[in-house]
């Protein structure tokens, strides 16, 4: 289109004048009338795509938005009848409206559902600032006493004996699924805060929670609490007809040990450093590969035959194919090849790796200066001496700098292969998420983020020195 | 001199050799390379590579004919005759059976030459019992022998059997495959461009305040200058992919949350080139026109913003080309795009899907990336 | 003695550079080419050598045709023909000596080579060479580092390292000011008077030409159409050659 812009613009004939019409008709037709041959292709086909795509999709609620490119398109004529020079801002902006109207709708776009789920997510972005990676030790003080689930023909446990320490009893002593009942403490240390909680008689425990937020209780002055819980729904299937015995907890931090590591934290800093192993295996293989390949797809060390040529170009496919599938795929088909772990997604990395660093060597083959080559053939030295002494000494640099930069990249990515089983910390961080321990994975991104800024300050200061 | 030199060199190379050796030892192991299991595990590779050249792409429409006969269990009373039919009958041995009996069941009057199976419909339940194959043969028929399955005979009553022959017919036209994959690609690219456009509107004026010679030298001016580019480079190494498995637990699976994913992924890495572009700027035309006594909003007008727009709309084009091929894979974790059709079609194994997903995939974005090329050498 | 017979190329794409063109440069003659930009100067230089494959015609030299040599006879008659580029075409990363020594890449094994084991008199030679071309003290400097009429003399060191016998010179001066023009031409001239070699240098200025040459050869579209001593080039010939718009400058 801007091209045809600068031809010089015929004086338009009369006969004219029907060029908005037919624009009207069909978007560019009149274009192609009025003498304006390309800018009129590229509207008819635009229009076109655009109606194949609405067609497609179904979307035809949205034609009224195609009106203002269609309009504009035919207004558009007039301006070129009248031989000035059409807008082409104005006409890409026409059709974003239709193109934004398809796009809003077929990526599902509800801000509603953005300001809904801001609850789910709260305490996602609160642990984003208290990364799981330290902990401190707690000691519990227990008092249980036993509940029977549902009240039957078995006599209630008797309560328990009033000894010297601390003694909670619940009321009634027998309940139903879902009922209330009251439990009450005594002999605890006086203003100690604690919580409830609740095991069934196969040893699961869970945290008493009411309305979603966990109970807790607070003693007084004397030592004493009452508070109400409700029986939850943790009865085994195979216990429903009868009753059982239950039991509920009153427990307090009885003592907080020092600071330490966390599991977590064990966890991140392996699978971290599996995934800069892999990021650096990746790409050592992935530069191996690709150094011979570069060679063959770089044009002008393969133009001296036809068949080399041939060659170049088949390179040159091979290359831009494999790097159009992403590494995340290749991991898929990889772990059904090697099975889960973390050589899958070396495997995936190295592919990926020999695609884009053989197309960025080859472009630094290609950019060589020729003067050097002419130079060091003109002293009588043979083609391995002209490569050591002047194609080497020229590609070497950026070479590495790609290079370099290649692993930034596989470090970022292999921060994800773990999401297809491919190794690397993406696993965990992706359970960690599903499971909502939101801080695990918070100490995840931060140390993604921690080692991924590192190796890009590291990777750009060694790019600086060899270019 | 020069013999020093050359110990020196060849010296500092083998202490680095020295050190990358443990380095690599620790990578090899760390990354579990095992490169038998690369070469046994070859087989399972090979229908992979080779339903990759055969994508599925087209198909003929299945014309499924089914007919059918009773059959009374236990054989105290024989059913009621069917009224004699046009076109493709079965004739059975008997019409009643016993538990144990043998049948057999033979058709005429049906497509020559197709492959065919029987099933028993049993009464009174929903589906059926899959039979004996055939195969008619060049005059429609066929002839199958058989036995009554024991939960039939145990189950009395009035049960079916059907004799159900399948063929393709009709024009070739686009596989299933094909339509779910051409739209979740047109998903796929909009994708992309939904987020670019949202992340680059985002990333232009943050990337003023990330600017350092448009920031002024206050401390204000610093610290929102130096909050501005650590937010670009922490949120840039947090790869979209993890970015949208919060997302989809926020907004819920589905194309949106890839969009808000790769969104604050483009406002980063955008936000952060588009800053450099306008560090990179060259101060002599802003100079010029200050001096013709234009007033601030001139300057940036005449100044700035011709300088900005072209290394703007390249990245922007770029960060298009780059997002479609996010796009490709964020549906993994429910992001929407072509991504979680061909994990599902990889994870079923129906290779023939997943390679028409793969080529599809493979021609947009190699489209995209020549398209982009074009753009931004045009630009500059 | 060099003796050039109908050479004629023609590049892939069509253009004729050399039509024909025969000339004898007898042994010990500073023979400088002129003529327009595009006339086929660098074309004819680097057929000599067989930097570029001649279409036609024959280069005997001391009575060995050039352009019928094997691959490894041609490395044995490049390496006694010194070559100096108008864009210096050193290796920047490497150092000045480096470069140097690569004129003596003809000489040496590749694996030698390879591993940088140049033997001890090669250094000293270069040593010589680039004392000679007054630039000792920058040996260990990188290349790009240099002045381009340092770059040059190393050029120039680079092409005595292989002990020529004929020297192919292409604008070594073009890129460079006057004043170094005549001192990096001084030491062409030098090689030629006190060592004896044969050189073919292109120039784009007739008083560089006329000072330095003994006898000037001039190419128009590919012809030869001049061939004679310096003081031949009358105002008439100059025309001939460059044009009726030309006008001579002077360079001093
Ligand atoms: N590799 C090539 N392929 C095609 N044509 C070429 C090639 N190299 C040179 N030519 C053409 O051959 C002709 C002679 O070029 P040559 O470089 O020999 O001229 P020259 O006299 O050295 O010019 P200059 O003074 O500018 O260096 C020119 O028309 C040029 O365009
Ligand atoms: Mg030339």
């Amino acid at each position: 289109m801007e091209r045809a812009e600068r031809v010089p613009q015929p004086a338009p004939p009369n006969g004219r004048r029907l060029a908005p019409l037919l624009s009207l008709l069909f978007p560019g037709a009149g274009h192609i009338y009025a003498g304006r041959q390309e800018r009129g292709l590229w509207i008819a086909v635009t229009a076109a795509t655009l109606l194949t795509l609405l067609w497609w999709l179904k979307f035809w609620s949205l034609l009224p938005a195609l009106v203002p490119f269609w309009l504009w398109n035919a207004w558009e004529t007039r301006t070129i009848v009248q031989g000035r020079r059409p807008s082409t801002v104005k006409l890409v902006l026409s059709a974003a409206i239709i193109v934004y109207a398809i796009g809003w709708r077929v990526t599902e776009i509800d801000v509603q559902r953005l300001a809904a789920g801001a609850q789910k997510i709260r305490p996602f972005v609160v642990s984003l600032v208290r990364p799981y990676y330290v902990d401190r030790e707690v000691t519990y003080a227990a008092f249980p006493a036993p509940v029977q689930v549902p009240c039957g023909e078995e006599p209630s446990p008797p309560p328990a004996g009033a000894g010297s320490g601390p003694t909670i009893v619940p009321t009634p002593a027998c309940a139903s699924v879902g009922e209330t009942i009251t439990v009450r403490g005594e002999g605890f240390p006086p203003n100690v805060e604690g919580e409830l909680w609740w095991e069934n008689p196969i040893g699961d425990r869970v945290r008493l929670r009411s309305g979603g937020e966990f109970v807790t209780f607070v003693a007084d002055e004397q030592g004493t609490f009452e508070v109400k819980v409700t029986v939850p729904d943790v009865v085994p299937r195979q216990f429903q007809e009868s009753a059982q015995l239950h039991t509920v907890e009153a427990r307090y931090v009885r003592d907080v040990g020092p600071w330490r590591l966390t599991e977590t934290s064990y966890l991140v800093a392996q699978r971290m450093g599996e995934t800069i192993a892999q990021a650096l295996m990746a790409t050592t293989w992935g530069a191996i590969f690709a150094v011979p390949l570069s060679f063959f797809a770089a044009r002008n060390l393969m133009q001296f035959h036809p068949l080399a040529l041939l060659v170049y170009y088949l390179a040159r496919t091979a290359l831009n194919v494999l790097r159009a599938i992403e590494p995340l795929i290749m991991a898929i088909v990889f772990v059904v090849w090697v099975g889960l772990g973390p050589f899958a997604g070396v495997l995936a990395l190295t592919m990926h790796s020999i695609a884009a660093l053989g197309k960025l060597y080859s472009e630094a083959i290609e950019s060589i200066d020729p003067g050097p080559i002419e130079a060091i053939t003109a002293t009588g030295a043979n083609r391995v001496q002209v490569v050591w002494y002047a194609v080497l000494p020229q590609v070497l640099p950026p070479f590495v700098a790609f290079t370099v930069y290649r692993w930034d990249i596989n470090v970022r990515m292999s921060t994800i292969i773990g999401f297809v089983g491919g190794g690397g910390i993406g696993f965990l961080l992706q359970q960690w998420i599903r499971l909502t321990d939101f801080r695990s994975a918070s100490a995840a991104i931060w140390a993604i983020a921690l080692v991924v800024t590192v190796l890009d300050f590291f990777s750009r200061k060694v790019r600086e020195r060899f270019v | 001199m020069s013999e020093r030199s050359f110990y020196v060199r060849w010296g500092r190379y083998l202490l680095l050799v020295a050190l990358a050796i443990p380095l690599y030892i620790w990578s090899w192991r760390t990354a579990d390379i095992n490169l038998v299991d690369l070469i046994q595990g070859a087989p399972k590779a090979r229908p992979i590579i080779s339903d990759l050249v055969r994508p599925s792409l087209l198909a003929r429409e299945r014309v499924t004919l089914s007919v059918s006969a009773v059959v009374r269990v236990p054989c105290d009373a024989p059913p009621p005759e069917p009224p004699p039919a046009e076109g493709p009958t079965l004739t059975l041995s008997a019409t009643c059976l016993n538990a144990r009996d043998s049948l057999v069941v033979s058709g005429s009057g049906f497509r020559p030459n197709t492959p065919g199976r029987l099933y028993w419909r049993v009464a009174g339940l929903e589906g059926r019992l899959r039979d004996e194959p055939f195969e008619t043969d060049a005059q429609g028929r066929f002839t199958v022998e058989t036995d009554i399955p024991p939960l039939l005979a145990q189950q009395g009553g009035d049960h079916t059997l059907e004799a159900e022959l399948k063929w393709e017919a009709g024009a070739l036209r686009p596989s299933e495959t094909l339509r779910t994959t051409i739209d979740k690609m047109i998903e796929t690219v909009f994708l992309a461009l939904m987020a670019t456009t949202f992340g680059g509107l985002v990333a232009i004026p943050l990337s003023f305040l990330g600017a350092r010679n448009l920031m002024p030298t206050t401390p204000w001016g610093t610290t929102l200058y130096v909050a501005v580019r650590s937010f670009f480079n922490t949120a840039r190494s947090i790869e979209p992919l993890i970015l949208a498995t919060i997302f989809a637990i926020w907004v819920g699976f589905g194309p949106f949350a890839g969009v808000l994913a790769l969104s604050v992924h483009t406002i980063a890495s955008l936000g952060k080139l588009y800053s450099e572009a306008a560090e990179n700027i060259d101060p002599g035309p802003i100079e010029a026109i200050r001096s013709t006594g234009a007033n601030e909003w001139q300057v940036i007008w005449y100044g700035v913003v011709p300088q900005i727009v072209p290394p703007y709309v390249s990245f922007t084009v770029y960060h298009w080309d780059i997002n479609v091929r996010m796009s490709t894979i964020i549906g993994f974790v429910g992001g929407g795009g072509i991504g979680l059709e061909l994990q599902r079609w990889i994870n079923q194994l129906q290779w023939n899907s997943a390679a028409t997903a793969v080529w599809a995939i493979v021609l947009v974005v190699s489209a995209m990336d020549y398209a982009s090329a074009i753009v931004r050498e045009r630009l500059v | 003695m060099l003796e050039v017979r109908k050479l004629t190329k023609v590049y892939d794409d069509g253009t004729v550079a050399l039509k024909e063109v025969s000339f004898t440069v007898p042994d010990g003659e500073f023979l400088v080419i002129i003529g327009l930009s595009g006339s086929g100067k660098s074309t004819l230089l680097r057929c000599i050598n067989r930097l570029i494959e001649p279409t036609s015609g024959q280069i005997l030299w001391d009575g060995v045709d050039i352009t019928a040599a094997g691959q490894e006879e041609l490395r044995r008659i490049r390496r006694q023909i010194g070559m100096i580029f108008q864009q210096f075409n050193l290796v920047k990363r490497h150092t000045v000596l480096t470069n140097v020594l690569t004129g003596r890449l003809g000489y040496t094994s590749t694996w030698r080579s390879l591993l940088g084991l140049w033997s001890r008199e090669d250094r000293a030679r270069a040593m010589r060479n680039l004392e000679l071309v007054g630039i000792a003290d920058k040996a260990h400097n990188r290349a790009d580092e240099l002045s381009g009429g340092q770059q040059q003399r190393v050029g120039i060191a680079r092409a005595l390292m292989q002990e020529p016998k004929l020297l192919l010179a292409d604008e070594p001066v073009a890129s460079l000011d006057p004043a170094t023009s005549h001192s990096v031409m001084k030491y062409i001239e030098w090689m030629n008077r006190e060592r004896g070699l044969t050189v073919l240098c292109s120039l784009h200025f007739l008083s560089l030409a006329r000072r330095y040459g003994t006898r000037i050869i001039a190419l128009r579209a590919g012809e030869l159409v001049f061939d004679g001593r310096p003081e031949e080039i009358d105002d008439r010939r100059f025309k001939e050659i460059y044009g009726d718009e030309a006008i001579e400058v002077e360079i001093r």
